[in-house]
């Protein structure tokens, strides 16, 4: 079993100073027709460049493309859909970060790739492996406003949405991807639906060929279900530490036979998490993970972070990882 | 019982008391100096001599339309949690965050003791108050929505952070009474989004309003109410100001199932939307409100603060408003 740092999803877009907002005032001008979609498009890029450099030089070693084309986690993917429409702005969980609504119209259908192209500029520009991110069947499908007669039923909504990203992780496995994380922080508010869960994966587990594939939750404490987690048609799983105080009790108790994503690191304060808080929960944990990986990573995107405060957090995981291996050798 | 204690202090109000929920568009010289104060290029003074000129213009405005308890506009604040937070010390500016498409704002970090050190909104109470006879009422983000809306450094942990701040809300709340307030409203934005911390956010508010001789209300919106009724109604206030419209009032199906037990602030009109409701939509959701609430009971105000509308937009809801008011206020002979 290894240790390895990774990046959860996002990543904060914009820093300090104006250099690091250049995005920021590029939407503006885009918005107003001073720039075109194609230099809109450059700036993007050498965002996304910088923030991988970013990440690789604080010593992270499975990278994102931080989620900077996302406009947020939910409407990104299904504003790609046909038969969809993006409405108003809703709170995204218990965070201060609004989402916009997608409306179901009719029956789900891919026109296009969700988020393979990205992919594939993100892997071109990165020194190391890049992890791409789909938002979930299940937490998509329950962010929807169900106007569509075909979807009275949520069960089959969430298995179409799964056809759908079934198609993206095929893609992305074919290009390349090593590890595809499908992000599910809904089934931690609806826990008696982790059958459905369960059988909307089936779909993406087939079609991952040779990569991994993760399941992350976060928002919520995956204790009281982690059993049922580890029967999913999943690799690894991930779990946010933050909300979860007795996880690690769980995982000693019951092991893992899956590898983990340990959000040990909370993305969602600036507090620096300390050595003494960390190191004893990797001490206690590791031993009872028996799939190949441990992931050390932030509890959930870095993005509800300012700028200096994520890459100070990837820079303390590659502390705590160096503290743990070094004290091992003794 | 509520309306006696507006009584108990003085104040006698009409039926289906009138009121907004805080904030109120800034006119444009207001933001141009603003966007100047920020680049330095005006004084604090020159830019205060604006907001109390914005102030007073929206006195003028609510009596010209004739609301019944009346806000100063805030027009001296841009976010509600900054606002505080730049005055408190404890607290550090922090970093640029996310809300929402190309969005951001100053999202606070707790580093140290939070302390009052002096009075924060209570000048620009009194100023408003001197503006008008009618009731100015006292505005105050409350302690679980500051915590929930900074980082935390320094407090071991959530709870611990709002009950620090739930003090300095309390010192604020003193000093507006002292000054003269009678109707002080507390807003919680953000209580609904972790139902299993309601207890603790219960007894912050207690911290704050209890032996306080004063009409509470607090202000929460755009939240899972269904996972906080009817628990919520503990809440040691008189009065819920709730966004209704913007969810189709679907709320009122929780009421038919556990009565509201306190005065509430009925919130008319959808402010996330540019259009203008007929008064007829108006007086159709006063109508719906009173299939569960007592006449006596019930505020009618919009959903959550007007700061995002134009001006125009802004006068024409609220006129709208008071058309309404008055055609139901007519029709029960209030």
């Amino acid at each position: 079993m290894e240790l390895h740092l990774a990046n959860h999803s996002s990543y904060p877009r914009i820093g300090a100073s104006r250099e690091e907002q250049r995005l920021r005032r590029a939407y503006t001008q885009r918005e107003r027709g001073e720039i075109s979609g194609e230099t809109f498009n450059q700036i993007q890029d050498s965002v996304v460049a910088e923030i991988i450099q970013e990440q690789a030089a604080a010593g992270c070693e499975l990278l994102t493309d931080g989620q900077i084309r996302w406009y947020d986690p939910i409407s990104h993917l299904t504003g790609k859909l046909a038969q969809v429409e993006i409405n108003g702005l809703l709170r995204y969980f218990d965070t201060n970060f609004y989402f916009r609504q997608p409306v179901l119209k009719g029956k789900v259908n891919r026109k296009e790739s969700l988020v393979v192209e990205e992919f594939r500029y993100a892997l071109q520009v990165s020194p190391r492996p890049i992890k791409p991110i789909l938002t979930g069947p299940y937490t998509l499908a329950v962010s929807f406003i169900r106007q569509a007669p075909e979807y009275g039923e949520l069960s089959t909504l969430i298995m179409d949405l799964s056809e759908v990203l079934a198609q993206d992780v095929g893609a992305l496995a074919a290009a390349g991807a090593q590890v595809i994380q499908v992000e599910e922080p809904a089934i931690l508010r609806h826990p008696r639906d982790l059958p459905l869960l369960h059988k909307a994966l089936v779909p993406l587990s087939r079609a991952k060929g040779s990569a991994q594939l993760s399941l992350y939750t976060y928002f919520g404490d995956a204790t009281p279900i982690y059993e049922g987690l580890q029967e999913l048609p999943v690799q690894i799983l991930g779990f946010d530490f933050t909300y979860a105080p007795t996880l690690p009790d769980k995982i000693v108790a019951l092991g893992s036979p899956k590898s983990l994503g340990l959000g040990l690191i909370d993305g969602r304060n600036t507090r620096m998490e300390t050595a003494e808080e960390v190191l004893p929960i990797l001490d206690k944990v590791l031993p009872h993970v028996h799939g190949e990986s441990v992931y050390l990573n932030p509890s959930c995107g870095l993005e509800y972070l300012p700028r200096e405060k994520a890459v100070a957090k990837l820079t303390l995981m590659k502390k705590f990882k160096d503290a743990f291996l070094h004290r091992g050798k003794r | 019982m509520s309306r006696a204690k507006l009584e108990r202090l003085g104040l006698k109000l009409p039926l289906f008391i009138t009121s907004t929920v805080g904030s109120f568009p800034k006119p444009d010289y207001l933001l141009e100096a603003r966007a100047k104060f920020a680049r330095k290029e005006i004084t604090q003074k020159d830019l205060e001599a604006l907001e109390r000129r914005a102030t007073e213009f929206w006195i003028q405005q609510q009596e010209e339309i004739g609301l019944d308890v009346l806000v100063d506009g805030e027009q001296y604040r841009g976010d509600m949690v900054a606002y505080f937070a730049e005055i408190l010390p404890g607290f550090d500016r922090g970093g640029l965050v996310r809300s929402y498409g190309n969005r951001y704002y100053f999202k606070p970090i707790i580093v140290g003791e939070v302390k009052w050190s002096r009075p924060i909104t209570v000048n620009w109470w009194k100023f408003a108050q001197t503006l008008t006879s009618k009731p100015v009422k006292g505005m105050l983000t409350g302690p679980y929505t500051i915590m929930d809306w900074s980082f935390n450094d320094y407090y071991p942990d959530r709870k611990a952070a709002c009950f620090a701040l739930a003090m300095v809300i309390r010192k604020e709340v003193e000093a507006l009474v002292e000054a003269g307030a009678k109707i002080i409203q507390i807003d919680e934005p953000a209580l609904s989004v972790r139902p299993e911390e309601l207890g603790f956010a219960r007894e912050a508010m207690h911290m704050i309003t209890d032996n306080i001789p004063a009409y509470f209300v607090t202000h929460i919106c755009y939240g899972a109410f269904e996972f906080i009724y009817p628990q919520m109604l503990d809440l040691p206030v008189d009065n819920f100001d709730l966004e209704m419209s913007n969810s189709g009032l679907d709320l009122i199906g929780l009421f038919e199932k556990d009565p509201f037990t306190k005065d509430l602030s009925f919130g008319v009109l959808d402010v996330h939307s540019h259009a203008v409701e007929a008064p007829g939509v108006v007086k159709d959701r006063i109508e719906k409100a009173l299939q569960v609430l007592r006449p006596e009971t019930l505020w009618v105000d919009p959903d959550c603060g007007l700061k995002t509308r134009t001006v125009e937009e802004a006068q024409g809801k609220l006129r709208a408003m008071m058309e309404a008011v008055r055609e139901v206020r007519q029709s029960v002979g209030g």
